[in-house]
């Protein structure tokens, strides 16, 4: 069923369990108001995904609920904290629940894969030994199919091999949450599947929740499990992909064509 | 609305001493990050070495090689060594040496910095709950404080060794005539209070690098810009500072 802003969306089934849920958020950058009483809520292991325009503030709205960006009004209850409220440390230890995968990558041109890997594990989980932390960059590597690169540079690698070992560094902390900001942009169709896979395949494994920022509709068809419609800064409507695609409403019509 | 020249200077300096009190406030909490403050040693000091050396040399083989004549028009010449340590021990060596750091680290810093801000590695330094300002900046900007007096009080000793080349291309002073005039003529009023600006030179070249890189913007070519600003406004700041030390030097006497 497609449910429209104005109508409040009960909170999940009775099985469902909320990770996250927003309430009321709005942003504004000068005059430019790009969320305006953005609400909505993601379960536990469900992978929404949030679908709008360039420029309509997708980017803004996953960099609120990460803490990278302030709100100017509403909550984000994330794992029961309201992250507008959370001073830096209390920050730091939701934020090793909450993976984020940057639209660029965002790998340390400085470093190499290994130590890519490394560096989350060096503020959570600084006692672990040095073969620990051998161990589970592997075995994150692997996760992606890409342990042979261990030892390369970042700058050696392809634009879908960044990809995969930014996703693992992403995954290395085993996070519950996962925010994804356009996870395929800039990738050939091939790659952009093989990476929506993985992320559909990895969400399995380790019973995460996501959710992803993305307008490439190959990937939203084989990640989501719901899709939130950010038209105008707010929750346009949500539903499922072949709900939201039948929809006589022309402005979600205008994303399916 | 479009900000006038003055206020957009104003701003810009409150943001940058609001930026040097954040390294105060932020540089002595734990966690200190040692590892990463001693990478950056060897990158912005150990491998500013061989620049600094060069440059330092050719400085005092050049100045002694020009004051020659004038001293020997006066029938001074064994005066040389005594005035070539002077002007390089307390002026020259210590301002090259910062102009030198201020080019090649301040823009180093600016541009380092810039890319991982326009590619998001700085936000995502965050995410994975790592605090970007001491990891990054307060590292950097501790670690051109140290350096640069360190690669100044070398650039004294090979400046001085040019001098003593250069004194011997026309005339001849022996090696030990040449080291007992220098020491006999620099005092630790000469010595000290050149050292301890350089510390101030540093500061600056750092803060500013860091200033400029941390805030880039508008893609690869805010990065270049930072780079580039950062070179100009550290390399101004450096004659900025040379000038109220030489001030303060003068009113406690020390001249």
């Amino acid at each position: 069923m497609i449910t429209q802003p104005e109508i409040n969306r009960p909170i999940g089934q009775e099985h469902d369990v909320p990770v996250m849920q927003l309430r009321n958020v709005s942003k504004s950058f000068g005059t430019n108001d790009v969320l305006r009483d953005f609400s909505f809520d993601l379960n536990k292991g469900e992978n929404v995904v949030v679908l709008g325009k360039s420029g309509s503030g997708k980017s803004v709205l996953i960099k609120c609920i990460i803490g990278l960006i302030k709100p100017d009004s509403g909550s984000i209850n994330v794992l029961g904290k309201n992250i507008p409220e959370l001073n830096n440390h209390e920050l730091d230890k939701i934020r090793a629940k909450v993976g984020f995968l940057f639209q660029s990558n965002a790998l340390y041109d400085s470093m190499t894969v290994r130590e890519n890997l490394e560096f989350p594990l060096r503020r959570h989980k600084a006692k672990m030994t040095k073969t620990q932390i051998d161990e589970l960059v592997v075995e994150a590597l692997t996760n992606v199919g890409l342990a042979h690169t261990i030892d390369m540079r970042t700058s050696e690698l392809s634009g879908g091999m960044k990809k995969r070992v930014a996703l693992a560094r992403t995954l290395i902390l085993k996070p519950e949450i996962i925010l994804y900001d356009e996870p395929t942009t800039g990738l050939d169709p091939i790659t952009g599947k093989e990476i929506s896979e993985l992320m559909r395949e990895l969400a399995k494994k380790y019973n995460t929740s996501a959710i992803i920022i993305s307008h490439d509709l190959n990937c939203v068809r084989i990640v989501a499990d719901s899709i939130v419609m950010l038209i105008d800064g707010k929750c346009y409507a949500q539903g499922k992909y072949e709900e939201l695609q039948t929809s006589n409403d022309k402005k979600i019509q205008e994303f399916f064509i | 609305m479009k900000q006038g020249v003055l206020m957009r200077f104003l701003n810009e300096t409150g943001d940058i001493t609001r930026f040097a009190g954040r390294f105060f406030k932020e540089a002595f909490k734990p966690r200190y990050e040692i590892g990463e403050f001693l990478r950056q040693c060897f990158f912005i000091g150990y491998k500013s070495l061989p620049l600094v050396a060069i440059t330092a040399f050719i400085m005092g083989l050049v100045i002694t090689i020009q004051s020659r004549p004038t001293l020997v028009e006066f029938g001074a010449e064994a005066w040389l060594p005594k005035m070539v340590s002077v002007s390089l021990v307390r002026e020259i060596a210590p301002v090259i040496t910062a102009l030198i750091c201020a080019g090649k680290i301040g823009s180093g810093i600016g541009a380092e910095l810039g890319s991982m801000k326009v590619t998001e590695q700085i936000d995502a330094m965050e995410v994975s709950g790592t605090n970007p300002f001491k990891y990054l900046v307060a590292t950097r900007i501790m670690t051109a404080t140290l350096t640069i007096p360190i690669l100044v009080v070398l650039a004294d000793a090979v400046s001085l060794y040019g001098g003593y080349l250069g004194a011997n291309i026309r005339g001849v002073v022996s090696w030990d005539l040449y080291w007992n005039q220098v020491f006999d003529t620099l005092a630790f009023s000469d010595v000290i209070p050149s050292i301890l600006k350089t510390f101030f030179f540093g500061f600056a070249i750092g803060t500013i690098g860091c200033y400029k890189g941390y805030n880039s913007n508008k893609g690869t070519e805010g990065v270049g810009r930072s780079a580039n600003s950062a070179v100009v406004i550290s390399s101004l700041l450096v004659f900025i500072l040379d000038l109220l030390a030489v001030q303060i030097i003068d009113l406690l006497n020390l001249t």
